[in-house]
C-alpha cells in the first residue's frame, strides 16, 4: 500500500478532469481533488513517519484553499449570471461574438 | 492486517468517488460523490493516526460541500440526460482499476529522517508561515471582493 501512488492517481484524475470537463463547477471540483491529493500526500507521509508536521501543513493548506475556493465560486457565480451558462465553450463563443460586435 | 485491509478499502473508495465526482452528468450527484471523497479521506487520516487532520478535513469538507450544493443547484444547466447504469458501472470499474497501482506498487523508500515532532511543536515552528499565509488569505479575499464590486459597478452602468 503506497499513499504516494494513491495521491498521484488522485492528482492525475483531477488534472484529467480539469483538461476535459467543460462545466465550470466540474472544473472547480477537479481543483478541489488536486488540492486534496496534495494534502493527502503531506499528511500520510508525515503521519507514517510519526510527525505532526504534516497535520500542521494541512491546516495551513486548508486556510488558503478555503479562501481560494470562496473567490473561485464568487467568480463562477458572476460569470454564470453574466453569460447565462456555465459551459466554457459557450462562454468563449459569446465572448468572441461580443468582441467582434465591439470592433464593428 | 485489519488496518491494512481497511486502508485499502478506503483508498479504493477515494478513487471511485473521485471518478464519480468528475464524470457523472448531473452536478448535484457529482457533489454528493465529492462528499464521499472527503469522507473517505478523513477516515483514512483517522485510521492512520492523524486525528487533527481527520477532524479538519471533515469540517472543511462539510463547509465546501454545503457551498457547492447551493451553487450546483443554482448554476447548473438542468440536463434531462440521466446517467445510465452502464456508465455508472464503467466509472466504478475504472475507479477500481485506477486504485490497483496504489495497492500493489511501491515507490516510497523505507529509510527516512524520523524526527519526533509533535503536532503542537510543529504548529509553533510554523507560526511564521502561518502569518504569511493568513496575509495571503486576507489579500485573496480582498481581491475577490474588489472583483465582485467592480463587476457590480460595471453591470450597474
Amino acid at each position: 500500500m503506497d499513499f504516494v501512488i494513491l495521491a498521484l492517481v488522485m492528482m492525475g484524475i483531477g488534472v484529467y478532469g480539469l483538461l476535459t470537463n467543460r462545466q465550470l463547477l466540474k472544473v472547480f471540483i477537479s481543483i478541489e481533488l488536486i488540492a486534496t491529493a496534495a494534502t493527502l500526500n503531506f499528511v500520510m507521509l508525515a503521519s507514517t513517519m510519526g510527525q505532526g508536521l504534516g497535520q500542521a501543513f494541512l491546516i495551513l493548506a486548508f486556510s488558503t484553499d478555503t479562501a481560494v475556493s470562496g473567490v473561485v465560486l464568487a467568480l463562477l457565480v458572476i460569470v454564470t449570471k453574466k453569460y447565462g451558462t456555465s459551459n466554457i465553450n459557450e462562454i468563449l463563443k459569446m465572448q468572441e461574438k461580443m468582441d467582434s460586435e465591439v470592433e464593428q | 492486517m485489519i488496518d491494512t485491509l481497511l486502508l485499502e478499502i478506503l483508498s479504493i473508495g477515494i478513487i471511485i468517488s473521485a471518478c464519480l465526482a468528475l464524470f457523472l452528468d448531473e452536478v448535484v450527484y457529482s457533489v454528493a460523490a465529492l462528499s464521499g471523497t472527503f469522507l473517505f479521506t478523513a477516515l483514512l487520516y483517522y485510521v492512520n493516526g492523524a486525528i487533527y487532520a481527520a477532524i479538519f478535513q471533515f469540517v472543511v469538507g462539510i463547509g465546501t460541500l454545503a457551498i457547492l450544493f447551493l451553487s450546483g443547484e443554482m448554476l447548473s444547466d438542468k440536463s434531462t440526460r440521466k446517467t445510465s447504469t452502464k456508465k455508472l458501472s464503467g466509472l466504478i470499474g475504472a475507479g477500481v482499476a485506477l486504485s490497483l497501482p496504489a495497492l500493489f506498487l511501491s515507490i516510497s523508500s523505507s529509510t527516512g529522517a524520523y524526527l519526533d515532532t509533535s503536532f503542537g511543536n510543529a504548529l509553533w515552528n510554523l507560526s511564521g508561515v502561518d502569518v504569511i499565509l493568513q496575509a495571503l488569505v486576507i489579500l485573496t479575499v480582498a481581491l475577490g471582493i474588489a472583483i465582485i464590486l467592480y463587476e457590480q459597478k460595471k453591470g450597474g452602468r
